[in-house]
């Protein structure tokens, strides 16, 4: 259960790869020669790791169309467990080397197989492979920083405190526990040892106020077809943070979540690991059956210990029997350019409230558009400086009505070209929804503020608020073809 | 001087071996020592300069005497340092630890390592601060970790101090509960395994361990002893597979179980990487320890289940496997399974984790599992389960791909009901899928996209070849696809060789090559580009390694390009597009069809050889045509194939051309290598088998053999014997058999020899030129292969004759190699008396007398023309008589039982007409031996003949007296 060496690397696209950090374990190294026996591999130097992992990555030689090395289409990769072909003597094949990308970095890192070296035991069966997802997930966060972006100075300045954060995570490879975002190199003054064991994840005790902070942020996902041989999808995931500012080694909270009546239950509960104790009820519902009417629908009591960070409590998913927007697109061409016909309709039961309502009509495989000549009943409409995106700013409310549209024709008769995208080809187009409505869940979920307890002398303040996020909302052009999608909704990054 | 040690610490870090070419690992080792002893230089520094010994202990400590004095370096500059260089004081720690286990000095228990112990125990034993204080807690936990390390890498290091680590674990309450809770989990794991392997260890023994407090279990004597047991290393092979050696303690467990109870009570409070460590720890325990029950564990189930920590959620599955339906009931691994297939899906969950938690799937831990392979679908996973799971286009690649593979074995079943070639719903969706990729790819789709196409090709066929309506229709869009986006040839070619690899018995690959070849011959010239063009080429010279698929169409498609477009193509000389034609020539060469194809491949061969505007596509296609044109099917084969990998593509190096780097194996091919010491040898048969009869003699003979047996002797057969010997085509060869071997030469290279062909050279004018020999072959393991060698004289003399030989090897290169001269001796020119087959002895010896009568006479009228005769006399006693006529067994004309009357009568007849004629008589102890000849220049050989038989039998006479 320990890891045999570690990379960082960072790039640009591909492009100006360097391994900005790296750390071997050279006791792991030797516990896996002994276990590999005449089948142990031993680990490249940096320069030569970095190119093999951008081989099985797909990201060397960006510049040729096929490699054999690179692109065998027998050569299945089974991420996030990589096979690294080491040349030369005392080569061989390296495996399982974990590597998670986000942006501009890599994270990779090769677990000790404690197997017998004689076959290849399943990826599942080793612990290693968990403990070194985690610790790579755990690297990443805190190299990303809070942003969930780097920049430049950010990451110059967080790798340079690798050595001392490793010391605390991982010091001889076998980690520990991961960074806490924010860690600093100068150790946080210790508090002395009581009475009762402090937990291991509690990196000091809260003095002053008590404060207890729940959010509930709901993500609604939608594809919206306007055909009637398909079915438009919808679905809604939710999450629960927690910022608790209690006295106490090991104060108790806890905090309960609470459907209205008829509500559809929660599904897929997860949650933190300071989480207590569960009731088999919470979690029994899944989203990957149907479930019945006398599920289980609350109240979801989740006891627990908070760490002095925020951390997310919960999260869930829920079908909801309606789409808080149903909305239809419609593209014709004519004479050279596109006659567009949009109506997006707010349902009842949604409030009217909105921090933001957008929608993005982008345009590709096009030149940039000409004139625009396009009308909506309600909001205002503008074109993107790229002039290949039409954003309608809806605003806070959608009238009385609760309906709004738009209509009109786009011409295509700019100069440059605008954006590619092989799967907007045609009259394959979209429009994504970009909304926040406050207070509000569409699963009708919420956290009674009444209903956090929490087990300490002071009594303490809690906050507690809701709110509804659009995630990957998109309503397709119902007059051209659309990329097939079953049930699943599945990020798409490029979109 | 300073030295901008950051700089080179990094050097050495990015690559030791070059930074380690401009010094050596001891000077290095040096430097850092000193260095680190320098009060000037501030601890940042100093941790840096731990860092090659932490990573690389064993390059600069090579042997256990560096290590042990590297060790106590470090030991000294830990006890100098100031009590505030915390961070550095932990660095050191490490570095110890790495440098001490990687140069061997705990295994060999050497003083610093002792040492280093017992420091480490020291510090470890300050809980909760009392001594030292929370400031130098980091030092501690340190400490904890390196102890624990030491215990990893030499089990059972620890385990004679069980209480006293499980009393500092209850002791501490400051965070550090978690390294001291690790250290005792892991010691106490491999204390139980150690009394597993200790012969009737029990109940009392358990406790005698989890009660000791003594000091630490060296290595007991050697390393190798403890270090063979893998298991104590690596984890145990928990599951329904996996057998777990037990401790029989019978039910009297308490104190084990109360050790376990509470590690798992306090296991709330640990991060959830080490909770996990600690889970798996305990599960190994609890296997091991039959009267532990695995529903200790209940407790903690539910919140494993719900966690959102992908490393508990393994520990939970991990557990699984280990105690199956012991743990979890069926209602709990229907929910695991279905909590996996929506956590595979999660919106909320990285892509890696939902990857692995796929492969989790694939190899879910069954209560009971119906079979053990690779990836194993679930029988709880139903299709309907599944459809979570379908891939979609909105997937990244690894996700999709590992959907697609999943998916592929959920319908697999749906494709195997259905043979007749419809498949089921499922797999209309994946293939479905497919097409789609395959739009959005040709739709400028990245080279991520088309990489994913070919992959998600290559599963679906691997499951799905067999129904053909979609096997068929893939082809078909492949082509389509092809002609439209020609550079992806590469892509075609890779996914035909690899069906072709895994299926071998389908003919998908071979279907799908025909059906690029009809598609890019058929398709209009006019159309053609030159870039389509060089895809072309690599397609076509692809379909022409099929030997089962026809050529001619690639090969009319060939010829009417270049020549209709010679104006563009030939003229430009463009070496790279000359260099893709005779790639597809170059294989056609090697096809088995070739005979079919040679008049329009020699056509466009000649073609680009007179006409293609580069000289080295001229030459190497000229080349190609002369080997076409002159070498046999055989050799062709030989010489193409030499060298070439295995159609090109297991090759890992591509070079620039086809042809470049053959042309020195061609030259290797083509040349006649020679061998540098004899590698065969004639051996003389000693008992040659008698020449077949001519048949018409013997018939002829037969009819004669009547009227021949009347008593009047010899004139009339001397007569007939006279024409026959005038007449050509009368017996004028003699015959000598040799065995073909192998010399003594040892090269298992020339162990098989192939198509030899013997030479002989002759060093006189006696003999007619000798024809060349061929042999097959000569296997160094088989009966070596019989050669007759015809010679005909021309004089009856003795001879040396030169051999040589030429051969090919079973690597196909040819060889020259000389043999030992070949000697003929003269009785090995010696015939029988070459008369009818049918003759008695009597019409023989009619003619014996004869022509002894005649050349009798005319040597007595001393006209010396040409027949003599002559006399040798010896003294041999009548063993050796008897011996000297036996010599003569072949050629004697009468019975030794005349040696006393008229004599023992032996006829020598030496091709082409030469005869010479011996009566031996015995005269009281002498032997005489009456020579005639009709050729007197023979009486030299004769003379020396008789004297060299007659000194043998003069040596074995002595030998025997003797």
């Amino acid at each position: 259960m320990s890891v045999r060496a570690l990379w960082i690397i960072t790039h640009e696209k591909g492009e100006s790869v360097a391994v900005q950090f790296s750390r071997r374990y050279p006791t792991v190294e030797h516990r896996a020669k002994f276990l590999a026996g005449s089948l142990y591999v031993t680990v490249p130097e940096d320069g030569a790791v970095l190119q093999l992992l951008l081989t099985e990555l797909g990201l060397s030689d960006p510049d040729k169309p096929y490699m054999a090395l690179r692109d065998d289409c027998f050569h299945q990769q089974h991420s996030p467990a990589l096979e690294l072909h080491v040349e030369g003597p005392g080569g061989g094949v390296l495996w399982p080397m974990l590597a998670i990308s986000q942006g501009p970095l890599i994270l990779a890192c090769l677990p000790l197989v404690d197997a017998p070296a004689e076959s290849r035991p399943p990826l599942a069966s080793l612990f290693s492979v968990s403990q070194g997802l985690t610790l790579l997930a755990g690297l990443q966060a805190f190299l990303l920083g809070s942003k969930g972006k780097p920049d430049s100075e950010g990451l110059a300045s967080r790798l340079a405190m690798m050595p001392f954060i490793l010391l605390q995570v991982c010091p001889l490879g076998t980690p520990l526990d991961i960074p806490q975002p924010g860690a600093s190199t100068a150790p946080a003054v210790p508090t002395p040892a009581g009475t009762q064991k402090q937990p291991a994840w509690k990196t000091g005790l809260h003095r002053g106020r008590a404060v207890v902070n729940v959010a509930l942020t709901e993500m609604v996902r939608s594809m919206q077809y306007g055909n009637q041989s398909r079915q438009d999808l919808w679905d809604v995931y939710g999450t629960v943070t927690c910022k608790c500012e209690v006295e106490g080694v090991l104060p108790n909270v806890t905090v309960t979540l609470t459907l209205p009546p008829n509500g559809s239950p929660l599904l897929d509960v997860q949650v933190h690991p300071c989480v207590s104790s569960l009731d088999a009820s919470i979690l029994t519902a899944t989203s990957v059956e149907d479930c019945d009417s006398s599920a289980f629908s609350g109240p979801y009591k989740f006891p627990f210990s908070p760490p002095l960070e925020p951390f997310r409590l919960c999260s869930y998913t829920s079908q909801v029997p309606v789409p808080p927007i149903l909305g239809t697109y419609q593209l014709k061409e004519e004479d050279n350019q596109l006659c567009l016909t949009v109506s997006l309709k707010l349902h009842e039961s949604v409030k009217n409230g909105f921090e933001y309502c957008e929608a993005h009509l982008p345009f590709f495989n096009r030149n940039q558009m000409g004139n625009v000549n396009v009308k909506v009943t309600s909001g205002q409409l503008d074109v993107s400086k790229e002039k290949n995106l039409l954003v309608w700013v809806i605003g806070q409310k959608f009238p009385k009505s609760r309906e709004v549209s738009l209509e009109g024709a786009v011409g295509f008769s700019g100069q440059l070209p605008g954006p590619t995208d092989p799967l907007c080809t045609d009259l394959t187009a979209y429009i994504k929804l970009h909304f926040r409505v406050p207070d509000m869940t569409l699963s009708g979920c919420c956290v009674d503020q009444h209903s956090v307890q929490v087990y300490s002398s002071a009594k303490p303040r809690i906050v507690t608020s809701r709110e509804l996020l659009s995630s990957e909302y998109y309503i397709w052009n119902s007059t051209g073809t659309t990329p097939i999608l079953l049930r699943t909704l599945v990020s798409r990054s490029n979109l | 001087m300073s030295v901008n040690w950051p700089e080179r610490i990094s050097a050495f870090s990015r690559s030791p071996s070059q930074f380690l070419c401009s010094t050596t690992a001891e000077i290095f080792l040096t430097e850092i020592l000193r260095e680190l002893r320098d009060d000037r230089a501030n601890d940042l520094i100093k941790v840096l300069l731990l860092s090659p010994l932490l990573e690389h202990p064993t390059l600069l400590c090579p042997s256990v005497s560096v290590g042990e004095e590297t060790a106590l370096e470090l030991m000294s500059v830990f006890a100098q340092c100031s009590p505030k260089s915390l961070q550095l004081r932990c660095h050191l720690l490490l570095a110890l630890t790495s440098v001490l286990l990687c140069s061997s000095c705990v295994t060999s228990c050497t003083s610093a390592s002792q040492d280093f112990l017992d420091v480490l125990f020291q510090m470890t034993q300050d809980t909760n601060d009392l001594q030292a204080g929370a400031a130098v807690r980091p030092l501690r936990s340190t400490a904890c970790d390196c102890l624990r390390e030491l215990e990893a890498c030499h089990p059972g290091l620890l385990s004679q101090r069980l209480e006293l680590l499980s009393n500092l674990r209850q002791q501490e309450n400051s965070r550090l509960h978690q390294a001291y809770t690790g250290l005792h989990a892991l010691a106490l794991r491999n204390a139980v395994y150690l009394l597993t392997q200790q012969k009737g260890a029990g109940a009392e023994d358990l406790k005698a361990a989890l009660g000791s407090s003594e000091g630490f279990v060296w290595a007991r004597g050697a390393d190798s002893e403890f270090h063979s047991d893998m298991a104590l290393l690596s984890p145990l092979t928990l599951g329904p597979m996996g057998r777990v050696p037990t401790l029989q303690t019978g039910p009297d467990s308490k104190e084990l179980r109360s050790l376990i109870s509470s590690l798992l009570e306090e296991s709330y409070l640990l991060t959830s990487l080490s909770q996990a460590a600690l889970l798996q720890k305990l599960v190994e325990i609890v296997s091991m320890v039959p009267a532990v029950s695995p529903t200790i564990f209940r407790a903690q189930l539910l919140r494993l289940l719900g966690t959102c920590e992908v490393c508990l959620l393994h520990s939970t599955l991990l557990m699984k496997a280990a105690f199956t339906d012991s743990l979890f009931s069926a209602e709990d691994e229907a929910y695991l399974l279905k909590r996996l297939v929506s956590l595979s899906q999660h919106p909320l969950l990285s892509t890696p984790e939902k990857l692995f938690y796929m492969d989790c799937i694939l190899h879910f831990p069954e209560n009971r599992p119906i079979s053990c392979g690779d990836e194993n679908l679930p029988v709880l996973l139903t299709p309907r389960l599944a459809a979570a799971l379908v891939p979609t286009l909105f997937n990244d690649s690894a996700s999709m791909l590992a959907r697609f593979n999943l998916l592929s074995l959920v319908y697999l079943e749906e494709g195997e009901e259905d043979r007749d070639g419809q498949g089921g719903r499922g797999l209309a969706y994946l293939y479905d899928h497919l097409t789609s990729l395959l739009h959005v790819m040709e739709n400028q789709g990245s080279r991520e996209m088309v990489v994913t196409f070919f992959r998600a090709s290559f599963l679906f066929l691997l499951h799905f070849c067999h129904v053909k309506c979609y096997s068929e229709d893939l082809i078909q869009r492949l082509c389509d696809m092809y002609l439209r986006q020609t550079r992806l040839a590469p892509h075609l070619i890779n996914l035909a060789d690899r069906i072709q690899d895994r299926l071998v018995e389908s003919g998908w690959a071979l279907a799908l090559l025909r059906a690029l070849q009809r598609s890019i011959t058929e398709a209009p010239l006019s159309q053609l580009t030159l870039q389509d063009f060089r895809w072309h080429l690599r397609i076509l010279a692809r379909v022409a390694e099929e030997g089962e698929v026809p050529q001619r169409a690639t090969l009319s498609f060939l010829l009417s390009v270049i020549t209709s477009n010679s104006s563009v193509l030939c003229v430009s000389g463009d070496w790279r597009l000359g260099n893709g034609l005779l790639g597809v020539c170059r294989r056609l060469l090697l096809h088995p069809s070739l005979d079919s194809l040679l008049t329009p491949l020699a056509d466009l061969l000649q073609y680009l050889t007179c006409y293609y505007g580069d000289t080295d596509i001229q030459d190497h296609a000229r080349l190609y045509y002369t080997l076409l044109t002159t070498l046999s099917r055989e050799k062709l084969a030989g010489v193409m194939a030499q060298g070439g990998p295995e159609r090109g593509r297991q090759a890992k190096v591509h070079s620039l051309s086809t042809i470049m780097t053959e042309t020195e194996e061609l030259t290797t091919g083509l040349t006649v290598h020679q061998t540098e010491e004899p590698v065969l040898r004639l051996v003389k048969l000693d008992s040659p088998e008698p020449d077949a009869p001519e048949p018409d003699s013997k018939s002829h003979n037969e009819a004669n053999s009547e009227s021949n047996s009347s008593p009047r002797r010899g004139l009339e057969e001397r007569e007939s014997y006279r024409a026959k010997l005038q007449s050509p085509g009368f017996v004028s060869e003699i015959t000598l058999q040799y065995h073909l071997t192998h010399t003594g030469v040892y090269d298992p290279h020339f162990d098989k020899l192939f198509s030899i062909r013997l030479h002989f050279g002759l060093t006189d004018s006696n003999y007619e030129e000798v024809s060349d020999i061929s042999v097959p072959c000569l296997f160094r393991t088989r009966k070596p292969p019989a050669v007759k060698l015809r010679l005909k004289p021309k004089q009856p003399y003795p001879t040396t004759l030169r051999a040589s030989a030429v051969f090919t090897t079973e690597d196909g290169l040819s060889w020259h190699s000389s043999l030992a001269d070949l000697h003929v001796t003269f009785p090995e020119v010696f015939l029988p008396l070459p008369g009818p087959l049918g003759w008695t002895r009597e019409q023989k010896n009619g003619v014996f007398e004869e022509i002894w009568s005649e050349i009798s006479s005319v040597a007595s009228k001393g006209d010396l023309d040409n027949g003599a005769t002559s006399l040798f006399c010896d003294q041999l006693d009548n063993w050796a008589v008897d011996k000297l006529v036996r010599n003569f067994q072949r050629y004697r004309i009468s019975d030794c039982s005349e040696l006393d009357k008229g004599g023992c009568k032996v006829l020598f007849f030496l091709p082409p007409q030469s005869h010479v004629l011996l009566r031996v008589l015995t005269v009281e102890e002498n032997v005489q031996v009456h020579i005639a000849t009709d050729n007197w220049k023979l009486l030299p050989y004769i003379n020396s003949y008789l004297e060299d038989i007659t000194k043998d039998l003069h040596t074995a006479q002595v030998n025997s007296d003797g």
